[in-house]
């Protein structure tokens, strides 16, 4: 996650007061320039040849990518609507996960871990973000699997009104759409930790002192006063981290099930959109590389749109306390 | 206790009348580095005692350890004995959640809650004590409000956010904030250091018609506001050690103008910062 | 002298049972207050039990896997005489070093350059890019794959292979160096700057000679921890590296990877290439680990110096 540059405006002002590299037009300048639009080729390429590539399938069909339930390779009809369906189940549970579990963490890593400890915590967690997703996906699909099927699975079904959420697939399969929701939810723990904790600890601390000095709890201060002042923040925490849990491809594709019908029950297996491209990108012909490019498309807007929105959420909360 | 000789100098013959707050031989010190000590000295109920002296000399420390703010710091550790009504504030029956409504604080920067409105702001300790029936949240805000001389400029937009009021505003209702779980106890951390004269004028006219409501313990940097406005006052100096130390407790009039100490003196005579 | 609007008999009732509400509710404020602090331990446990218990079948597992012949020899497929003969991984081991190191030549320069760009302008473009690099250090991984698909294997028409593995790898570290090196370079103070140039010295000697080097811990370790990421990553070479079963490491030759080795062989019928998975994912993790855990102590160690 991005840092906010400290003594931001000292910098500047030097900068523009007095210049920088890039004020003179010295070879040094023509090599950081250079460089510069060397990355903006890279990105315009990144953005502009998925969506070349996929051009085949929205001219053939359309928008039926977005609302087709099947399918069929090798060469079609293609509907994506089922990677859609289980995108957005398995991000929304995985998502639930990671902001109960992460702000609870926040909470005691700011206010009641002592400082001493607060160091290794945040590093555990920090740890916790760099397993690579594929360990996540194989220790769900050899450890995590087996036991849902055996342990959890049948104990699911037993609530009263299991069969409408769950569904009873029977013992063989333990990947499911759920597990790959609890895999994806606690892959995105670190991530809402890392902003949320930012944003909490920079709440003044003389807001906290003047609530407390009201005869408050501790927690009624966290309640009333810290989470209120850092709500806008949270907010782009919850969005960044929405965002990496619909991005995540390779564990989802171990322990999803990979299967392309579209059906909310979410103890059977199911896909994503990432992981569907993972898995089936192999043996595809010219025409299902199309649609698989066609589904990165979508991909690409889905977290392109939800990085933004969480980016000028964090940078709001950032200027609302530059007032306070 | 009685035999204890206290360091402080102060006049035999002042009998102060009824007594809020009793500080004996406090002491605040931050991992076993002092930072204040010494102090002792009687808060009189229904005045305003001001707490004097140069920057670093422990004014701050002293103020905060009246109402347990110092519990939140780790490291800290208060000895002595500071009574509120003759119960021990640190030692005694009293829970912090408690002694903080009874002890109220200002700080310096107003810091209004900017989430809120202003009548959340007001109502905001009700609330946070458990308070819910509006009939009695109103006039709990009516009140506190009148008595920060607020009402008057914003009973008409008591929902709108509390950051579109000024400095002297915000910090008026502040003031309010703390008043409304009616305190004997007002603890003011140099409250006008951070507003412009007028609104410091103000301020410093309600606090004196805020004595016959609560006590109030003031801490400033300005000595003239501490001629003006305090009855009692206490000068406090830095050490050799880097700990502020209790030099003189006494009247004002006493303090300002035939003080026992030569570095009280010097103080008001404004030989040193 | 402002006067009291209300006179003070008339308010008392008010704060007695403003007093009476407040000490009836405290007990169970004060309750509320202990549970939500026991339920927020619960939170930080259950964050850290996971990685708890991972770690815990990493090297339950992975352990008894290493030995000598899963670093020296290439893979085989175990067969029903020979269930156990699953050889190494060193064909993937190769391929990962190959795969990085080509990465790292590609995306770290150019990355710091455009990083000490986006520190000392302040340009539209320069706005620009920082918004393009922040967007795209979010983006999913698995589009570089399909980025270096369509560009290297298909377009260039080079194919599977390790150029087209490393430009996805490349890809996926540029934004990442780009915006740690921009931080790394804002992060010098601004005085030494202001030093520099008081002595008289142009901007952009200033620029190099002065505030660079100063930077250098934040860049180096920045483009380590980079580097550490993409030697985890699978989606962006799943793709495009083609895998293989020699110790190959030619940039236009197919080759294969750690992660790659592990998605492939999970789902394995074979419990002893199973096994030997839970030794990659081992090596994997420790490999990141260490090297994420080692420059961030460094680079702690160096500001303490500085300081």
């Amino acid at each position: 996650m991005t840092q906010v540059p400290t003594d931001l405006r000292k910098h500047e002002e030097v900068v523009a007061e007095f210049g920088s590299a890039t004020t003179s037009r010295t070879w040094y300048f023509y090599v950081l320039l250079a460089a510069a639009v060397l990355f903006l080729l890279v990105s315009i390429g990144f953005v502009g040849t998925i969506f070349w590539s996929s051009l085949p399938t929205w001219l053939h069909g359309g928008l039926s990518l977005l609302t087709g339930k099947g399918w069929t390779a090798p060469n079609g009809p293609f509907g994506g609507l089922a990677m859609i369906a289980g995108t957005i189940e398995t991000s929304l549970i995985a998502l639930a996960i990671a902001v109960l579990i992460g702000l609870g963490t926040s909470i005691a890593i700011v206010f009641y871990i002592p400082r001493r400890l607060r160091n290794i915590v945040a590093t555990l967690v920090e740890l916790l973000a760099a397993v690579p997703s594929i360990v996540y996906g194989l220790w769900g699909l050899l450890v995590l699997a087996p036991w849902m099927a055996t342990t959890v699975n049948p104990w699911l079904n037993k609530l009263p009104f299991a069969t409408t959420i769950f569904g009873n697939p029977g013992q063989e399969f333990g990947t499911s759409l759920l597990l790959a929701s609890i895999v994806l939810g606690i892959m995105i723990i670190p991530t809402f930790v890392a902003i949320s904790r930012e944003v909490i600890a920079v709440v003044p601390q003389d807001l906290i002192e003047a609530c407390l000095s009201l005869g408050a709890t501790r927690w009624q201060v966290i309640r009333e006063v810290v989470l209120p002042t850092a709500k806008v923040g949270l907010y782009g925490a919850t969005f960044l981290s929405l965002a990496r849990a619909t991005g995540e491809t390779v564990a989802v594709a171990m322990v999803a099930g990979g299967v392309a019908n579209m059906q909310f029950h979410l103890l059977y297996p199911g896909t994503s959109i990432a992981s569907w491209i993972a898995l089936q990108f192999g043996e595809s012909t010219s025409k299902e590389v199309a649609a698989l490019m066609a589904l990165g498309v979508l991909l690409m807007l889905l977290n392109f749109g939800l990085s933004l929105i969480s980016r000028s959420l964090v940078n709001r909360q950032r200027k609302l306390l530059a007032t306070v | 206790m009685a035999d204890m000789q206290s360091k402080t100098a102060t006049t035999e013959s002042t009998n102060r009348g009824p007594i809020a707050m009793q500080l004996r031989d406090v002491a605040v010190s931050f991992h076993g580095r002092t930072a204040v000590r010494d102090c002792s000295f009687d808060v009189a109920k229904n005045k305003v005692t001001s707490l004097i002296g140069p920057s670093g000399s422990g004014k701050t420390t002293l103020l905060r350890a009246l109402n347990r703010l110092h519990d939140l710091t780790p490291g800290a550790k208060v000895s002595g004995q500071i009574l509120l009504e003759g119960v021990d504030t640190y030692r005694g029956d009293l829970t912090v959640t408690e002694l903080r409504t009874r002890v109220g604080m200002v700080f310096q920067r107003p810091n209004p809650f900017p989430t809120m409105s202003i009548y959340d702001n007001a109502v905001s300790g009700l609330r946070f004590n458990g308070v819910k029936k509006k009939a009695l949240l109103d006039e709990a805000a009516e009140s506190s409000l009148r008595s920060a001389a607020l009402w008057d400029s914003v009973s008409t937009r008591l929902k709108v956010a509390a950051s579109n009021l000024s400095g002297g505003e915000q910090q008026r209702l502040c003031i309010a904030r703390a008043l409304a779980l009616d305190p004997e106890v007002l603890l003011m951390d140099e409250p006008t250091s951070a507003l412009d004269p007028i609104a410091t004028l103000r301020i410093e006219e309600l606090m004196t018609s805020l004595k016959s409501r609560v006590t109030v313990i003031i801490v400033t940097h300005n000595m003239q506001q501490a001629a003006r406005i305090s009855d009692d006052c206490a000068f406090l100096l830095m050490g050799e050690d880097r700990a502020g130390e209790l030099i003189e407790f006494d009247t004002t009039e006493k303090i300002f103008n035939n003080p026992i100490d030569p570095r009280t003196l010097d103080y008001t005579l404004g030989r040193f910062g | 002298m402002i006067e009291l609007e209300q006179p003070v008999e008339a308010g008392h009732e008010m704060r007695a049972e403003i007093r009476r509400i407040s000490n009836r509710t405290r007990a169970r404020r004060v309750a509320t207050s202990r549970v939500m602090v026991l339920l927020c331990a619960v939170a930080l446990t259950l964050a850290a039990v996971p990685l708890a218990l991972l770690i815990y079948q990493l090297l339950k597992n992975g352990v008894p896997v290493l030995n000598k012949a899963f670093f020296t020899t290439v893979p085989s497929t175990p067969t029903l005489i020979a269930p156990n003969a699953t050889g190494g991984v060193s064909n993937a081991i190769v391929g990962s070093i190959a795969l990085n190191i080509y990465a790292s030549v590609l995306a770290i320069p150019v990355g710091v350059f455009v990083g000490i760009y986006l520190a000392e302008t302040e340009s539209k473009l320069a706005t620009t890019l920082r918004t393009i690099a922040q967007t795209m250090a979010g983006a999913p991984s698995i589009l570089m794959g399909l980025f270096a698909f369509s560009f290297v294997v298909h377009d260039l028409k080079i194919g599977f292979s390790a150029l087209a593995g490393s430009f996805a790898l490349a890809v996926l570290m540029l934004p990442v160096i780009i915006l740690s090196s921009e931080i790394a370079v804002r992060n010098v103070p601004a005085t030494l700057r202001e030093a520099g140039l008081a002595l008289g010295a142009k901007p952009h000697k200033v620029s190099m000679r002065v505030v660079l080097p100063s930077a250098l811990t934040g860049i180096v370790t920045g483009a380590i921890l980079a580097l550490s990421r993409a030697v985890g990553e699978t989606a962006p070479v799943l793709l495009v590296i083609g895998g293989g079963f020699t110790n190959t490491w030619g940039l236009l030759n197919p080759v294969s990877a750690l992660p790659l080795s592990i998605f492939e062989n999970a789902k394995s019928p074979w419990p002893s290439q199973r096994a030997q998975v839970w030794g990659v994912a081992l090596v994997l993790v420790a490999f990141i680990f260490l090297v994420s855990l080692t420059a961030r102590i460094w680079a702690s160690r160096k500001q303490q110096v500085r300081n």
